[in-house]
């Protein structure tokens, strides 16, 4: 596959649980070669079921999905991509180097491969322990080792950092950024922000089962805001939306963000003032991710 | 195809798990206990009791004794280790599938590379051969007790014949192929293994033989004609043509109803009932857990 060629590609996908669930609604989703993609949505958007449905798990009810070259649970296509979805998975009798030599057995990997991938997640002096004495980051990096011993070209990772403590979520996210590196496709979802800022090179935000943004960082932020701070609230809050539109105006913490080319602070200004309105504040700015965020989902989850 | 690499985990997960050697233990054990030593200790140190409860007119502790001895450890094996091994074959048979569910290991193994159907393929080929495990264990320690119990006696020493112990272990193999497959496709219908292990035990200990019994009460002999096509009935088919067991020497029991041919066919038919049941579940359902 030549580099910038979409590794996972949705057209119209949609799950339905019966008449009334719509899990998924039409998503088009695209994940380039080589990139770290950020699957941003609040909790019960529809992200594990899609990433369900990636992998072969789930049947979609409508659209389709190629992925890493393949229809979803093709093993052509299985062989090429390693996945953890929600919390990893093993048979807790088991030692880890055990767990991942039944893993490798599966995928047709020869055992080889298995001291490698337990040492990349610094695993080695607990192999030979049992799977159900190990903690919850040690649990997720066996998952990662799993995942890693098919040498994947795309990875998938469903909430990795749940349940793991602060220094673990580090460890975890330093590992993502990692994997991502070089011609590795690393498709990562998550309710946190931060945590999708600090490793993604894409992001598409869902919300109810919706894709309602996709791009880069910078995309999502999108153009310089204004930062407006003025009294009385509702006056000025009239001034603006007559002057750029609604959609065009957040009020948040007592202020106003506006969408609108910094070159216009003058007139913004001069509009407020003429109306009675006294302008405390007035600065211009980019708009952070979790303001993209709240605006596309209506929500502050995971903040 | 990656049949094989699923066998290779499947044998790996049943070999180191502490619950299946558990189960074979406590079979090995129990055979040994009631089908032999407490039997033997029984017909060497008591007296046979008198009345409509002792043994036939006729026979003595000397004759039920012999029935412990190496030519009847065929008969002897299946007539006490089939039913309660019955159904520690089927809590392996549900372990085997429901705890993956149990543990959210489907989605595991279904992320790799095998086909659900390959994947079963695999689960069920290795499920078959601890069964087969199963039995020639308790084939080979029924077969060294007997020995060493007429070693002791003086008794004889003689072995049934080699097709005798070959059906003997192709019978019992069957038996047990039934029993797990049984309890590994109502895990998959389940999805769980508590459900699976409860039903499966209610239709061992309760189900087949209440009806069966309660009609016959009231419907009398036509009742085994529709008997005839019901599992356990055709595994006792199986077992009882081997003979009597031994303390029903001189007892004049009364013949199966059907012959071993029709019981070795109904029980692969439910062997087949049931992997053909657990295909289609698996194939059809999403993994959500």
């Amino acid at each position: 596959m030549p580099a910038g060629e979409l590794v996972v590609e949705t057209r119209g996908l949609s799950k339905r649980y019966g008449n009334t669930v719509l899990a998924v609604d039409q998503l088009d989703l695209n994940v380039h070669r080589g990139e770290v993609y950020g699957f941003l949505g609040p909790n019960g958007a529809g992200k594990t079921t899609t990433l369900r449905m990636l992998l072969g798990l789930i049947r979609p009810t409508a659209g389709s999905a190629t992925v890493a070259g393949h229809a979803p649970g093709d093993p052509a296509g299985l062989a090429r991509i390693g996945a953890i979805i929600e919390t990893p998975a093993f048979y807790p009798y088991l030692s880890g180097w055990d767990n991942l030599k039944v893993v490798a057995d599966y995928a047709g990997v020869p055992d080889s491969r298995l001291a490698d991938a337990l040492e990349q997640v610094e695993l080695t002096p607990r192999a030979k322990t049992k799977f159900s004495t190990y903690s919850m980051g040690m649990k997720q990096r066996l998952g990662v080792a799993a995942a890693l011993i098919k040498e994947p070209e795309l990875l998938i990772l469903d909430e990795p950092t749940n349940g793991l403590d602060p220094q673990g979520m580090i460890d975890m996210r330093k590992l993502i950024v990692e994997l991502g590196k070089g011609d590795r496709t690393v498709l990562v979802s998550s309710h946190l922000l931060g945590e999708v800022e600090q490793m993604c090179t894409r992001i598409g935000v869902i919300q109810d089962g919706k894709l309602v943004a996709e791009g880069t960082i910078g995309e999502l932020r999108g153009a310089a805001t204004l930062t407006v701070r003025a009294a009385p609230v509702s006056q000025a809050q009239m001034v603006l939306t007559r002057m750029l539109g609604a959609d065009a105006v957040i009020q948040r913490d007592g202020a106003f963000r506006l969408r609108v080319d910094a070159g216009r602070a003058a007139e913004v200004n001069r509009e407020l003032v003429t109306a009675g309105v006294e302008v405390s504040e007035l600065v211009s700015g980019q708009r952070s991710l979790e303001d993209v965020f709240i605006e596309l989902t209506g929500t502050e989850g995971g903040l | 195809m990656n049949v094989l690499g699923v066998l290779q985990g499947e044998f790996l997960k049943l070999r180191k798990r502490p619950a299946v050697w558990v189960c074979i233990g406590i079979l090995l054990l129990l055979l040994l206990a009631f089908g032999y030593l407490l039997s033997w200790i029984v017909f060497t140190y008591t007296k046979p009791p008198t009345g409509p409860n002792g043994v036939p007119p006729g026979v003595t502790y000397a004759d039920l004794k012999k029935g412990l001895y190496p030519l009847h450890f065929i008969q002897n094996t299946l007539n006490g280790g089939t039913q309660l091994g019955g159904v520690l074959a089927l809590i392996i048979g549900v372990l085997s599938q429901g705890s993956e569910y149990g543990w959210g290991t489907v989605k595991t193994a279904f992320t790799q590379r095998p086909r659900r159907l390959e994947w079963l393929a695999g689960k069920l080929v290795s499920v078959a051969l601890t069964m087969l495990v199963m039995t020639l264990l308790l084939l080979a320690m029924a077969a060294l007790t007997s020995f060493v119990l007429a070693t002791i006696d003086g008794g004889d020493r003689t072995w049934p014949a080699a097709v005798v112990i070959l059906k003997g272990i192709l019978s019992a193999w069957l038996i047990y192929c039934f029993w797990g497959f049984f309890g590994f496709g109502l895990a998959t219908l389940f999805r769980q293994s508590a459900m699976a292990i409860g039903l499966g035990l209610a239709y061992a200990l309760v189900i087949e033989a209440l009806i069966f019994g309660l009609l016959s009460q009231f419907v009398g002999d036509p009742v085994r004609k529709v008997q005839q096509w019901f599992p356990l009935a055709n595994a006792q088919y199986l077992i009882q043509s081997f003979g009597p067991p031994t303390r029903e020497v001189g007892a004049n029991p009364r013949p199966p109803f059907a012959d071993a041919t029709h019981a070795v066919t109904m029980l692969l038919l439910y062997c087949v009932a049931f992997v053909i049941l657990s295909a289609v579940f698996l194939q059809r359902r999403d993994v959500t857990s």
